[in-house]
């Protein structure tokens, strides 16, 4: 009789169990609008303007896209972040969540309030943003971007963002940071957080240079029928969580090179041929070793020496030379020397544009110290514009493409 | 008894605290609970009095008289020891029961056979009892020499009975005191045939049948070894069923046999017909949804694990043996593991492990994950979900519920389906739990694929008592996720390991020898390698621990 009690209060106390926590915190998947993209703009006085772009789950269905729109684009003024959730119900149906957030952009015009980073915190404290969403700032305003933003081929908004982002961070053409590193990087204070920069506005004509990725977002021209006119290219800079400039393609590319935190892929560039000065040829890079750095901090001025091995297949040679073994170690040398060149001009402008690395170097030379307060006290940030920054490049030369022979042009000619 | 139903029912008046709150609105509580309590017991005694008088005459006290008749000797009169037994087995109404006279050639004596044709064999009777008896010429000879099989004798009627109701033949010969009994039962039953419910592709076909016999000749095939003990005992009162219980003497632990053969004594019962019945006697754990008691219908199963030091039990009438004690392994393994190669083996035991698990979470996990935590979903598939579920009217644990009700319902029907109409269950089925349900908007195409992908992997569980076990469990499972999310789910399966590791079968640890650690059989979720099998289970306590393989 007596377990049989206890087994009544057992079961008493489970039932009351569900009323003491409950599911209060439960909301169906289905009565949810997932916010997809998230932008901010400046507002009037304090307020910023947010815009965003829910996506329509109706789009996913397997009997085929359904008449209605594949996203929504809402644009309002909001306090906050957080509590603009629940202002957008005036117009959503659904219970906004950010669950889905796969970017959040930023306009350059924000970018460069010095207010921005008290509306940038705002993501710490919702739980449901992901901090492992890249952050994109754009030329013009974010209402503008979403709105001129159509893509023709993936109408699946998520998809597009995911991909564009992932294949240009292949490319090296947009930084491959992400929220979280701008909180950390701004907390750390001694270095630089880049930001993927994308436009839809494109400069009439487009910008002639050289090689192939001098550009920045808007600069390329693109043609094409009603072609989508969104482009990823470059990186904007932030310093102390605020944005202080930009870098061309070819300079986050260097900038990706240097760093050891990101990921560098497979980068397809070119190079002036140093036979024939009035072709370029095109080279696939590929990191296979790390960057030597040795700080050195001991003497009165402290002196960074960095070494990159880099590994190139060579690709395209419009000259139609065939190279020998001699030639090779002048190719070799021509290449080390052009990079280099253009890694020291990249070094050089950070030290005095930006006044602070995006290169990662803060963190090899933390170890120098031995106390954290040790390396504060020291002021990364203010002793990085003059220190003394060597850069050698270290190339190898792997293979000529697929077929590595060419025929002899005045042969072929004859 | 009528003791025993009235202390049982006085306990229960804890039930009636309802009553006393009503009651003590009124005023005196205790005065009226009393009363009322009183009032209770008067009725029940009289009821149970009525009941007696009534619907039962006094049987037991004929029974009595019927013993007292049994236990005596018979008569040398064949005339009276005939009518006796004429008036035990109601001859001529009990039309089976077959009494012959015939007069024995030589020694010109008077004699009858009582056999109970169905049982028995009459083609032997006839040319190895009746036919040696009639031709006889010899006067000198005795009649044990004239029979050609072994015959034994026997004078308590009791005795005498229990040999006819065993199909033997009795021969009883005027002037004699005894009766001669010849061995001739012969029970009708199933031959050895494949078995059906626990099926291997490599590895021995046989299964147990309904012949105790059969099934101890199937097990000694096995292992030839003079320790092999099959021990019998009647367990039951008035259909006095035979218990076989099986093991190696020299390796069963002595503590472990006793234990068993304690509870089987204890036992009061009319009849158990079979081990199923006598699996919930033996129980420790009735109510608990973990099995204790392994049940398996396969010879070679059996006989491994009588190798190994457990006990078998076998019955009559039952196609299959109870192996004690069970842990969770047992009834999580299969013979086939073994039969199969080390890696085969291996594989497929990661295979039911999967199984298993995902039968009990895949949709407490999906109702989870789609209630509360909507961001560990891949956002192609969040939208998918989010699409089909739109237009489904019910909250996604009633639409999960409601499918894996009719996902048992299906398969409760087409277990119970005969035969040649089985096969459109199937279809049938299918077709409306998949396609009309999905067409109709009651359920979301993804919530169809999570019940059928749990359904079917249930079925990769092959003991029965562990695959309702599991089926079970998942409902449980579900309505904490529904409730609680991934935290209610996590919070029941620590409760439900706890719990498993708290139960015992017949003193050995549920999870032995995973918990408790045991070092000596390591066979839990992986096999290993037969040649490193070198000991018999630790927990068994076994006489001879070694299996000897290494020598």
């Amino acid at each position: 009789m007596k377990t049989r009690l206890g087994l009544f209060h057992f079961l008493f106390l489970i039932f009351i169990l569900p009323m003491l926590s409950g599911c209060w915190d439960q909301v169906s998947i289905d009565k949810r609008a997932y916010v997809v993209a998230l932008g901010l703009d400046k507002g009037e006085d304090n307020k910023i303007s947010i815009t965003y772009l829910i996506a329509n789950p109706e789009f996913s269905k397997q009997e085929g896209p359904s008449s209605e729109p594949a996203h929504e684009v809402i644009t309002f003024p909001a306090n906050d972040i957080i509590s603009a959730k629940n202002t957008a119900n005036a117009v959503i149906a659904k219970e906004i969540t950010y669950n889905m957030l796969n970017v959040l952009i930023v306009s350059e015009d924000l970018a460069k309030d010095p207010e921005f980073i008290r509306y940038m915190y705002d993501v710490t404290k919702d739980r449901e943003i992901k901090r492992n969403i890249p952050m994109i700032v754009t030329k013009e305003k974010v209402k503008t971007f979403l709105l001129k933003n159509k893509p023709k081929l993936e109408t699946r908004i998520h998809k597009y963002f995911e991909f564009v982002l992932e294949n240009s961070n292949k490319a090296g053409l947009t930084p491959n940071f992400k929220l979280h590193s701008y909180f950390s990087i701004t907390e750390s204070d001694a270095g630089l957080f880049l930001a993927p920069y994308a436009t839809t506005e494109q400069i009439p004509g487009g910008k002639y240079t050289v090689g192939e990725d001098e550009l920045l977002a808007g600069e390329l021209k693109i043609e094409g029928e009603e072609s989508n006119n969104s482009q990823f290219l470059g990186s904007a800079v932030f310093k102390e969580g605020k944005m202080i400039g930009t870098m061309n393609g070819e300079e986050t590319r260097l900038t990706i090179v240097l760093n050891e935190t990101l990921e560098m892929g497979e980068i397809y560039a070119t190079y002036p041929d140093p036979f024939s000065p009035q072709y370029r040829f095109s080279a696939r890079i590929m990191k296979r070793e790390k960057n030597d750095v040795k700080i050195n901090l001991n003497g009165y001025t402290p002196t960074i020496d960095v070494t990159v091995p880099l590994y190139m297949d060579i690709l395209s040679i419009h000259s139609m030379e065939t190279f020998d073994n001699g030639k090779i170690e002048q190719l070799k040398f021509h290449i080390e020397e052009e990079v280099q060149k253009k890694l020291s001009k990249l070094i050089k402008r950070t030290q005095e544009e930006f006044k602070g690395e995006a290169f990662g170097w803060s963190l090899i030379a933390r170890k120098k110290f031995w106390t954290s307060h040790d390396f504060e006290k020291f002021d990364w940030m203010k002793t990085y514009p003059n220190m003394k920054v060597n850069v050698s490049v270290n190339v190898y030369i792997g293979t000529f493409g697929e077929q590595s022979k060419l025929p002899d042009l005045n042969q072929v000619r004859d | 008894m009528v003791d025993t139903i009235y202390h049982s029912l006085s306990l229960t008046h804890s039930n009636l605290q309802f009553l006393y709150i009503t009651l003590y609105f009124g005023g005196t509580i205790r005065k009226n609970m009393e009363l009322y309590i009183f009032l209770e017991k008067m009725r029940v005694k009289r009821f149970f009095k009525k009941l007696l008088k009534e619907e039962h005459p006094p049987f037991e006290k004929a029974a009595t008289e019927d013993d007292l008749l049994k236990k005596k000797q018979i008569d040398s009169s064949l005339a009276d020891t005939m009518e006796l037994f004429k008036k035990i087995y109601y001859v001529p109404n009990n039309s089976d029961v077959n009494i012959r006279y015939i007069e024995i050639g030589g020694i010109k004596k008077n004699a009858a056979v009582i056999t109970i044709s169905s049982i028995s064999n009459t083609k032997l009777i006839e040319e190895l009892v009746i036919r040696p008896l009639l031709i006889n010429e010899d006067e000198s000879k005795e009649i044990e020499l004239l029979l050609s099989p072994q015959v034994r004798k026997a004078d308590v009627i009791e005795d005498i009975l229990v040999e006819i109701n065993n199909g033997n033949t009795t021969l009883f010969v005027d002037g004699e005191p005894y009766a001669y009994i010849i061995s001739s039962g012969n029970f009708q039953g199933r031959s050895v045939e494949k078995a059906e419910n626990e099926v291997v592709v490599k590895g021995p076909k046989e299964s147990f049948n309904e012949q105790a016999m059969t099934n101890i000749s199937l097990i000694r095939k096995r292992i030839r070894d003079e320790k092999l003990i099959v021990e019998s005992t009647t367990i039951s009162k008035r259909a006095k069923n035979e218990l076989y219980l099986v093991y190696i003497k020299d390796i069963a632990n002595e503590e472990l046999i006793t234990n068993i053969k304690n509870k089987l004594n204890s036992l009061d019962i009319d009849s158990i017909q079979n081990l199923s019945v006598l699996e919930e006697y033996l129980e420790d754990h009735i109510y608990s949804l973990f099995p204790t008691i392994l049940y398996t219908e396969r010879p070679d199963r059996a006989s491994e694990f009588i190798e190994d030091g457990f006990i078998v039990l076998l019955m009559d009438n039952s196609p299959d043996s109870l192996i004690l004690p069970a842990t969770f392994w047992s009834f999580f393994h299969n013979s086939e593991d073994h039969y199969l190669r080390f890696l085969f083996g291996n594989f497929i035991r990661i295979l039911r492990l999967m199984a298993l698990f995902i039968t009990l979470f895949i949709s407490a996990i999906y109702i989870a994950i789609t209630n509360y935590h909507v961001e560990m979903i891949p956002a192609d598939l969040l939208l998918a979900i989010s699409s089909t579920r739109e237009i489904v009217p019910f909250p996604s644990l009633v639409e999960i519920l409601m499918l894996e009700i009719a996902f048992e319902l299906i398969r409760e029907g087409g277990l119970r389906v005969p035969k040649p109409i089985g096969p459109t269950i199937g279809i049938v089925g299918a077709l409306i739990l998949g396609q009309a349900a999905v067409q109709a908007n009651l359920v979301s195409p993804l919530v169809v694929i999570i019940v059928a992908l749990g359904g079917l992997s249930s079925f990769a569980i092959g003991d029965t008592n562990l695959n309702y076990t599991v089926r079970l469990l998942r409902f449980p499972f579900l309505i904490s996720a529904g409730v609680f999310g991934l935290f209610g789910l996590t919070a029941l399966f620590t409760i439900c390991l706890l719990y498993v590791t708290s139960i015992k079968s017949f003193g050995v640890p549920y999870l032995a020898p995973m918990t408790p650690n045991d070092s000596t059989a390591k066979d839990t979720i992986f096999r290993r390698l037969v040649k490193n099998e070198l000991f018999r289970p630790g927990y068994l306590k076994p006489k001879d621990i070694e299996k000897k393989a290494g020598e």
